[in-house]
């Protein structure tokens, strides 16, 4: 969802020699980010009365703003230029920033149409507090791209814009699941540059622990939510839950292994990086999902692998084209299909959703 | 595209409000139609004029004309089946083509 305008060869920031003393945004970052649209009347119709106790505690607490203030540069901030940069962990960090900016401009968007076309009071507040703490992380990211010379291009919004559709409960799963793995994606790293402060090559990662706090009293939201209608986790929608589950693990895997100059540099072991942020997810989940993905089973980590192969494998036949790698690719993609289905297939762990949703994010 | 082949589209021009805010505290982006014209799954907005742009530090809105078109039953209905599975994009590590290869999608939006 990502992509820099003018285009560029692959390394859109690499052999670029930017003036260290101005912020000018030399290159474009155009977000193009998704639009959609829901059943707003079923949003409506949400009851969290079963739920009332804590979520009016969590609705007062996001109101009190605690982050407030907390994104600012402080003297904890190392002024740092694109050219601060190694060279071949330039595209990746870029890209790292985009797709975070993308990814918080996308919920923000999201959540304020919830929140606007929606009539129920509860949900009308809780939309209109996630939408501006996801506004506040884009703002946040946009001004780091700026000091590499990078500003965003809204061109998207003089095009043609198709609105999607999301159910509501898949909504619920998905922005769900994405606030909790981006909680402990953000706890991960942080944990691992306090151990080894001189592998922090940016900045912005000493913010992470308060960032992925909002992230953590979001995904807290939605579990009441799923939880005040305890229908969303049971019978068939538990099959929905475990498809969720493995498409987010599955992509989080792939896309990891994508960015190796980035996890290089970092000096994090990506494999072990992602089963310790699937580790953090699944003790995360446990508020309400009925089921977790088994991570020790010995045919999930190879699976993944594979499946990480074969994405590898479809981006190659991509770029090479011609009517010999389509055919390729038609194949590799039944293959990650078939694999897919394998990992769906794994047995889950059984999960007893507690009686109080309300987590502490410990890790 | 679907609705062309059925000869279904059915198009509405309205008001608009474009709303930016790209400061440091805050970076977004909203349309909001002015007489209160609700945007429906597989339909199609297009904001006119001039591509929009907001200097660092400001907040502005625009005043502007859009056209949002109508998706057409047999449109509405596959974008009802099929929409969910877009919703990757909310994560951090959004699985989009061209991610690592910055010109695909610029080319797409050019074209």
């Amino acid at each position: 969802m990502n992509a820099h305008n003018p285009p560029a060869t692959g390394k859109p920031v690499a052999d670029r020699k930017l003036n260290e003393t101005t912020k000018m945004a030399q290159e474009n970052t155009l977000l193009s980010p998704r639009f959609y649209t829901t059943d707003f009347d079923e949003l409506d119709r949400m009851d969290v009365s079963s739920v009332r106790e804590e979520w009016d505690e969590l609705i007062a607490s996001m109101r009190s703003d605690p982050n407030k203030g907390h994104f600012k540069r402080n003297e904890e901030w190392d002024d740092i230029t694109i050219d601060d940069v190694p060279v071949e962990l330039r595209t990746e960090l870029v890209d790292f920033l985009v797709s975070s900016l993308t990814a918080e401009f996308s919920g923000c968007v999201l959540y304020k149409e919830m929140k606007r076309r929606g009539t129920n009071e509860d949900i009308k507040e809780l939309f209109s507090y996630m939408s501006r703490d996801e506004a506040r992380h884009a703002g946040f990211i946009n001004d780091s791209l700026r000091d590499f010379g990078i500003g965003v291009n809204l061109g998207f919004l003089t095009k043609t814009k198709k609105y999607t559709y999301f159910k509501p409960k898949f909504i619920f799963y998905a922005t769900y699941l994405s606030e909790k793995i981006g909680y402990a994606r953000y706890i991960t790293i942080f944990r691992h540059f306090e151990r080894h402060p001189d592998k922090r090559f940016h900045p912005i990662f000493k913010w992470f622990e308060q960032w992925c706090n909002d992230e953590f009293s979001h995904g807290e939201a939605f579990s009441l939510l799923m939880r005040s209608n305890p229908k969303l986790l049971q019978g068939r929608n538990k099959l929905w839950i475990k498809f969720f589950l493995c498409a987010v693990y599955a992509t989080m895997f792939v896309r990891d292994h994508a960015r190796p100059e980035f996890h290089k540099a970092a000096g994090l072991d990506i494999e072990e990086y992602d089963m310790r942020v699937f580790e953090i997810t699944n003790e995360c989940t446990r508020q309400c999902f009925p089921l977790m993905l088994d991570l020790e089973h010995p045919a999930f980590l190879p699976t993944m692998r594979r499946i990480n192969e074969l994405a590898i494998a479809i981006d190659q036949a991509n770029q090479k084209g011609g009517v010999f790698n389509r055919i390729k690719k038609v194949g590799l993609q039944l293959a990650v299909a078939s694999k897919f289905l394998r990992l769906y297939t794994l047995p889950t762990k059984k999960n007893d959703i507690p009686a109080i949703s309300r987590m502490v994010p410990a890790w | 595209m679907l609705n062309k082949l059925l000869g279904t589209q059915k198009q509405e021009d309205v008001d608009c409000t474009v709303t930016i805010v790209n400061t440091f505290e805050s970076l977004e982006a909203h349309v909001r139609f002015n007489d209160g014209t609700t945007v429906n799954p597989g339909d199609e907005v297009v904001v006119h004029g001039r591509p929009i742009e907001v200097p660092y530090g400001e907040t502005q809105s625009f005043e502007r004309r859009a056209t949002v078109k109508r998706a057409g039953a047999v449109e509405r209905l596959w974008t009802r089946a099929t929409g969910d599975f877009e919703f990757m994009e909310l994560c951090e590590f959004s699985f989009s083509q061209g991610a690592l290869r910055p010109g695909a999608l610029a080319e797409e939006y050019t074209s």
